[in-house]
């Protein structure tokens, strides 16, 4: 029994052991070795493919404003306020002159509303395979993304069969995976199918948690899900300039009701675009001054995504939840070292 | 110096600003965190009313022949009485246990004072309250009387099942992220779970329409603030305070419609609110905002009040209420009116024209101030039972049954005369 921990997330909550004993589970110790692998895979893969891997900044004067309710982490910069980084969107923009085909990986921390706790897909501290491309459309950051997993999922099944099967992960579940021919499937569509199953699945949102596992639950192979609503995502993606209120991007979502593991999609790069998006989400500009001064200086057009590393590695090893895939997990409103 | 008269023309006025500069463009500084303000400050005389305020020239006016009250005697077996007017309603997608909510207290020194007292009575009362913009970021969420202290308060006293909390945010409070930190603060779970936790999205406000929120401060909290608001060097008022000033905020169609899809993805689990100046394309903007998927809007009208503005946005800025809601015509979703509420001949008139909710402002302020423990709950308690005597005068029942019919609006005294009735 861990009573000390704070129940405050509510009921369905997680209860995750005394640190030292999470340490030396063979299950931990076992998840680890799948995610060493998933980093050594992917690294492989896109420096192969002429990608350049920079450490990522961890704090700044702004950060992704990200969405559905994440609050930032405020950090004292020496009499000025800093925020951790939710994700360094805004530095690989203005990297891409110099570095064109760039990866971070890329430890973020983002407060979540406590009812993420018990999702199995939420941490406050997590860490993102972060790719951005300049001059690539989505089609080309969606088959660098589907490249990556297929590489790494290989690689993996490959590599550790004794440690999958000590997970009591069966390969067998990734054979459609490896075959490729993976579905691309429009957010309109998708609502659809959520609809057509009894969920309420509001067309102008992000799919919302619950709606992803249902979706992705059907899957036999990861899919695409493509042109999200404006006003469901930041401020630096793309509107369709042909389809005005839909988004050029993505969600690669798993199957076997993992949902969501990698988002991204085109990006706007024009000064007035970047501004009345960030008036869009009821932001002042000022406080992105540093961004936009870059931004009138010619930032590259760009396409890119994030891959949540532990989503994969828990995808992987078939585990229940992200903390059994942290060395030192942190789940939303619980307090743990 | 005083060798000129100018007879006929506003000369103290003048005189003031000579002696004053900017300053005089605002009431004096002594007046800060004590008073509340509003347009028609000064009545009519023999009125007690502002003259261009079309709610107040408007009398509520019951037909002799009353089919409703007809169904309600068969529905009840007896006579009806005003006791029997059910005032319930839903405002916002909260259940509200009377047609009005607590209006937002921003950040001046008047409202952060007494608003701890009427957050408890708002919640023991089972109407929702709205929290104003800027507090957080001036100062600190949680801090004494700040939103998260507000949020307690109202959640102690408020009974299951009824009321909500609504938290503004301005783009200064984006900046502090105050919808982020409520929705992902674990205090709150306990509203979130039950549906009674809402946000606003602050367009404006009908003290001073085109302006974002204002307020004095001391010298020392100016520099403390002066990276997130502007913050003028004094103006040269008695006090030493300096004038502190968020952005009003830009809004094309476009930026509102995207804000507020924005709020709904972002917090599926809050209601979202939206709260409006009185513009004179009211009527477009609240139909962009219902399309957008707000759960409520409200309409601040020019008679809103305030804790610090410019004098002449007083005077002489904004629609009254009645215009809006003569624009507004027959809403298409929940609408909520305030701006110079305290009684139920006003609020009546409000609803009949096609608000469902009034909010309570000045009137909340000066209620708890008369009495911290029990003003506000003595002021709603009369304003509930003048409502019954009212609706039940006009043979309704239940607020949602009041219409235009019910009111005869000034200069619009056009009902069918007499035209001669042919004999039986």
């Amino acid at each position: 029994m861990h009573e000390e921990h704070d129940r405050a997330a509510g009921p369905d909550t997680p209860v995750i052991p005394p640190l030292g004993e999470h340490l030396t589970s063979p299950r931990t110790r076992n998840a680890m070795l799948v995610q060493q692998e998933v980093l050594a895979a992917a690294r492989e893969h896109l420096r192969g493919e002429g990608f350049t891997e920079l450490l990522p900044p961890l704090t700044g004067p702004v950060t992704d404003p990200g969405g559905r309710g994440a609050k930032q982490l405020d950090v004292d910069f020496y009499g000025h306020r800093y925020k951790l980084m939710t994700s360094a969107i805004l530095y690989k923009q203005v990297s891409l002159n110099a570095f064109p085909k760039l990866f971070y990986v890329a430890p973020n921390v983002r407060a979540e509303p406590p009812e993420t706790a018990s999702t199995g897909r939420h941490l406050f501290e997590f860490h993102q395979i972060d790719v951005e491309i300049a001059g690539a459309d989505r089609n080309g950051a969606m088959a660098v993304a589907a490249d990556l997993l297929v590489h790494v999922v290989r690689r993996v099944v490959e590599n550790l069969p004794d440690i999958l099967r000590a997970l009591g992960r069966d390969p067998v579940f990734f054979q459609e995976l490896l075959r490729g021919g993976w579905e691309r499937r429009s957010h309109a569509e998708v609502v659809e199918t959520l609809t057509g199953m009894g969920h309420a699945q509001d067309g102008g949102s992000e799919i919302d948690w619950e709606g992803e596992a249902l979706v992705s639950h059907k899957a036999d192979r990861p899919f695409f899900v493509t042109d999200y609503p404006k006003g469901s995502r930041g401020f630096y993606d793309r509107e369709d300039p042909e389809r005005p209120g839909t988004l050029r991007n993505f969600d690669l979502l798993a199957h076997g009701g993992y949902g969501e593991l990698v988002s991204g999609g085109e990006r706007r790069s024009d000064h007035r675009s970047i501004v009345i998006g960030i008036r869009e989400s009821g932001e002042n500009p000022r406080k992105y001054d540093w961004y936009l001064e870059e931004v009138r200086r010619g930032i590259p057009s760009s396409a890119g995504f994030g891959m949540g590393l532990e989503r994969v590695t828990r995808y992987l090893t078939g585990l229940d939840s992200l903390w059994q895939v942290s060395a030192y997990p942190k789940l939303p409103g619980v307090v743990t070292p | 110096m005083r060798n000129l008269h100018a007879g006929g023309f506003p000369e103290e006025a003048v005189r003031e600003r000579a002696r004053r500069g900017p300053a005089a463009l605002f009431p004096p500084d002594a007046d800060y965190g004590a008073t509340v303000t509003g347009a028609g400050a000064e009545p009519t005389a023999g009125t007690g009313y502002p003259a261009d305020d079309p709610l107040e020239g408007a009398r509520l006016v019951p037909p002799v022949f009353m089919p409703e009250r007809l169904e309600k005697l068969i529905d009840l077996g007896r006579e009806p009485l005003f006791a029997d007017v059910d005032l319930r309603t839903d405002i916002g997608g909260f259940a509200s246990a009377l047609p009005l909510y607590v209006s937002a207290f921003g950040s001046t020194q008047v409202g952060s004072g007494l608003a701890l007292a009427a957050a408890g009575q708002a919640g023991r009362l089972g109407v929702p309250m709205v929290i104003g913009e800027n507090v957080a970021p001036v100062s600190g969420y949680r801090a004494d009387a700040s939103v998260l202290r507000r949020l307690e308060a109202y959640e102690a006293q408020v009974p299951d099942g009824v009321g909500g909390v609504v938290v503004q945010q301005s783009t200064e409070d984006a900046d502090a992220e105050v919808w982020n930190q409520v929705y992902s603060d674990p205090a709150v779970t306990r509203l979130v779970e039950s549906g009674r936790l809402g946000f606003e999205l602050k367009v404006g406000q009908g003290g001073k329409p085109g302006l974002g929120g204002m307020t004095m401060v001391g010298d020392d909290a100016g520099g403390r603030l002066a990276d997130r608001y502007d913050v003028s060097a004094s103006l040269g008022g008695e006090g030493g305070l300096c004038l502190r000033s968020s952005s009003p905020g830009t809004f094309t169609e476009e930026i509102l419609h995207q804000q507020i899809r924005f709020m709904r993805n972002n917090f599926p689990r809050a209601r979202v609110w939206a709260k409006l100046p009185p513009g004179r394309d009211i009527a477009q903007v609240v139909r962009v905002a219902w399309a957008a998927g707000a759960d409520s809007v409200t309409v601040d009208g020019a008679e809103g009040g305030t804790g610090w503005a410019p004098s002449v946005f007083l005077s002489r800025v904004g629609l009254p209420l009645g215009e809006c809601l003569r624009r507004i015509g027959s809403p298409g979703g929940c609408l909520l009116v305030s701006g110079r509420m305290w009684e139920a001949g006003r609020a009546v008139v409000a609803l009949a024209l096609g608000a469902r909710a009034v909010g309570l402002g000045r009137a909340a302020l000066v209620a708890v101030d008369e009495d911290s423990e029990q003003g506000l709950v003595r002021l709603v308690e009369a304003l509930a039972m003048e409502a019954r005597l009212l609706v039940s005068a006009l043979g309704r029942y239940s607020t949602a049954a009041l219409s235009p019919d019910d009111v005869l609006l000034p200069g619009t005294a056009d009902a069918p005369a007499a035209t001669v009735l042919s004999e039986p």
